[in-house]
């Protein structure tokens, strides 16, 4: 295996690829963050790893395309089900959210241990995506989640003068003509797929601060949505970064924990040295 | 059929400015607004006014199609909404948006200029110059730069006038466009109103204040989940047509009493 100052080839590749994730997933998360949807994306986190499971259950195999396929449909379908709620029954926001990420996140963690404990071929391993841990990943993994990264971030530059308008200020963008609610079914699916390309990295309990913690830590240092973004990208990229070289450093330490713990500082610090001590966004 | 008679329309257009037909409005299952009749010819600034909870937004809100009609239906210009987007410029109710959002000024004026730009296509300069030219109009040249959250109501007020100027509309709704907001920009306000009106416009404002209702608009409409009446200010705006309007409380009332007084005095 060749190596770049000690540093094996293999993880400066993976690392390269969740630093990408991270970026994304500060950018997309922006945009949750300021349509007010942050929840949402936590609900689709947890129930990433039904369809983890369940993915590996059905074709007997774990690579990683697969199992975050699987991740993807649970996440969408979990999305579904609080839009199912909200609109037909009486059930507050919050409160179907809690509904939705409590039975899914139950159903994923006994479908897992279930796995674990009849030890099925292949099956140990899989609790990596409760905390995140990026030591097992491949190259091909890392460009696969760098590849669905810059995808998002693309579409997001593409439409950001829509996804902004939407976001401040639906009303208006509704009667300029605007599919406000197709606009909005697009940033959620963006955010529950970066939940699931963060899930490798962050887990699924620990994913959805990549995705909220880095726009609130942005919105301390800027005024201006374009800024926010990309400010935001670069703390996640930081973050994700960071957790990636600390469990290439300690075995068998979670990368999930230490993602957090890095956007939560930087979170802290520009709470203390951001001018004018912005509220939150 | 109310029907508000000022001189024709300009142009091409084959009917009245905007035209409400029998329009019936349910949240759920409880009707809002029942069978609204209501004919207005540009130009002119027609006042829609009545008490909380009359359905005076709702009206605005069932026109521009941000809620669905359960009856009846609306035209402008002769013809309907999706052919006419375009010509319509809006302003929102101030508290519906976070003002703490990460835009400047010149951001949201911007916005105004979204609808002719298409999808994913930028502002560029011919759109800043546009947007500067209608910051100037409402007087907030010098805060173009500033986020959104640091103007004061009546400011905030009218950046989202500006935003409906870089609209370039022939129709332009106003929902309650002075709940909140200082003297000074009031009065700039119905300035710019009025040069819209003389350039031609129609504007509809949703409205609460009989007194400066009576002062400034040249006819109005009288709702409380009906239209109650509707014709020029004068003839409408009578004590008769207020208490059927109002039958509210009895401070309401007197409230009242005192703005019929200076209505009359009001030629």
């Amino acid at each position: 295996m060749t190596s770049l100052a000690g540093i094996p080839y293999n993880t400066l590749v993976v690392a390269a690829g969740v630093a990408a994730v991270g970026f994304a997933a500060g950018v997309i998360g922006s945009l949750g963050v300021l349509r007010k949807r942050a929840l949402a994306g936590d609900a689709a986190a947890h129930a990433t790893l039904v369809g983890v499971a369940a993915a590996f259950l059905v074709t007997g195999r774990r690579d990683l395309p697969v199992l975050l396929l699987g991740a993807l449909v649970a996440a969408v379908a979990s999305l579904g089900v609080l839009v199912l709620i909200r609109r037909f029954t009486r059930t507050r926001d919050d409160a179907a959210t809690a509904i939705v990420l409590g039975v899914s996140f139950g159903l994923g963690i006994t479908l897992l241990s279930g796995i674990t404990a009849r030890g099925i071929p292949g099956g140990g391993g899989l609790e990596q995506f409760l905390l995140g841990h990026t030591a097992a990943l491949t190259a091909a993994d890392a460009g696969l989640l760098a590849a669905v990264s810059a995808a998002a971030v693309l579409l997001v530059w593409l439409g950001l003068k829509e996804a902004v308008l939407v976001a401040f200020d639906p009303d208006f963008a509704a009667a300029l003509g605007w599919p406000v609610t197709v606009i909005d079914y697009a940033l959620v699916a963006l955010v529950a797929v970066m939940v699931v390309v963060g899930l490798p990295a962050a887990g699924a309990v620990l994913v959805t601060a990549l995705v909220v913690i880095p726009p609130v830590a942005a919105r301390q240092w800027t005024d201006r949505a374009g800024t926010m973004l990309l400010l935001a990208g670069l703390i996640g990229l930081v973050s994700a970064v960071a957790g990636v070289a600390a469990s290439a450093v300690v075995p068998r330490l979670a990368t999930g924990p230490t993602i957090v713990l890095m956007a939560a500082a930087i979170f802290a610090l520009s709470l203390l040295l951001a001018p004018g001590r912005r509220r939150g966004a | 059929m109310e029907r508000v008679t000022r001189t024709s329309g300009p142009g091409s257009d084959s009917g009245p400015a905007l035209e409400f037909h029998d329009v019936t409005v349910a949240y759920g299952r409880r009707p809002v607004l029942w069978n609204i009749d209501l004919v207005i010819e540009a130009p002119g600034l027609f006042g829609i006014i009545g008490p909380n909870g009359a359905g005076k937004s709702t009206l605005l809100k069932a026109a521009l199609g941000l809620v669905p009609l359960a009856g009846g239906s609306v035209r402008f210009f002769g013809r309907p909404l999706d052919e006419v987007r375009r010509r319509i410029g809006y302003v929102p109710q101030r508290e519906t948006v976070d003002w703490d959002f990460p835009v400047s000024v010149m951001d949201v004026v911007l916005m105004g200029t979204y609808a002719r730009l298409g999808w994913f296509r930028r502002p560029g300069s011919g759109e800043r110059a546009l947007a500067n030219a209608c910051l100037d109009r409402v007087g907030l040249a010098d805060v173009a730069d500033r986020q959104i959250g640091r103007l004061s109501g009546g400011q905030q007020q009218r950046v989202f006038l500006a935003r409906a100027l870089a609209q370039q509309a022939d129709l332009y709704f106003l929902d309650e466009p002075l709940a909140g907001v200082d003297a000074r920009s009031q009065e700039q306000i119905f300035r710019v109103l009025a040069e819209l009106r003389a350039a031609g416009k129609l504007v509809v404002v949703v409205h609460h204040d009989l007194r400066t209702a009576a002062e400034w608009f040249d006819a109005v409409a009288l709702v409380d989940m009906r239209l109650v009446a509707a014709g020029p200010t004068a003839a409408v705006l009578t004590p008769e047509n207020l208490r059927r309007t109002y039958a509210g409380p009895l401070d309401v009332l007197d409230e009242l009493g005192r703005a019929i007084e200076q209505g009359r005095r009001t030629p």
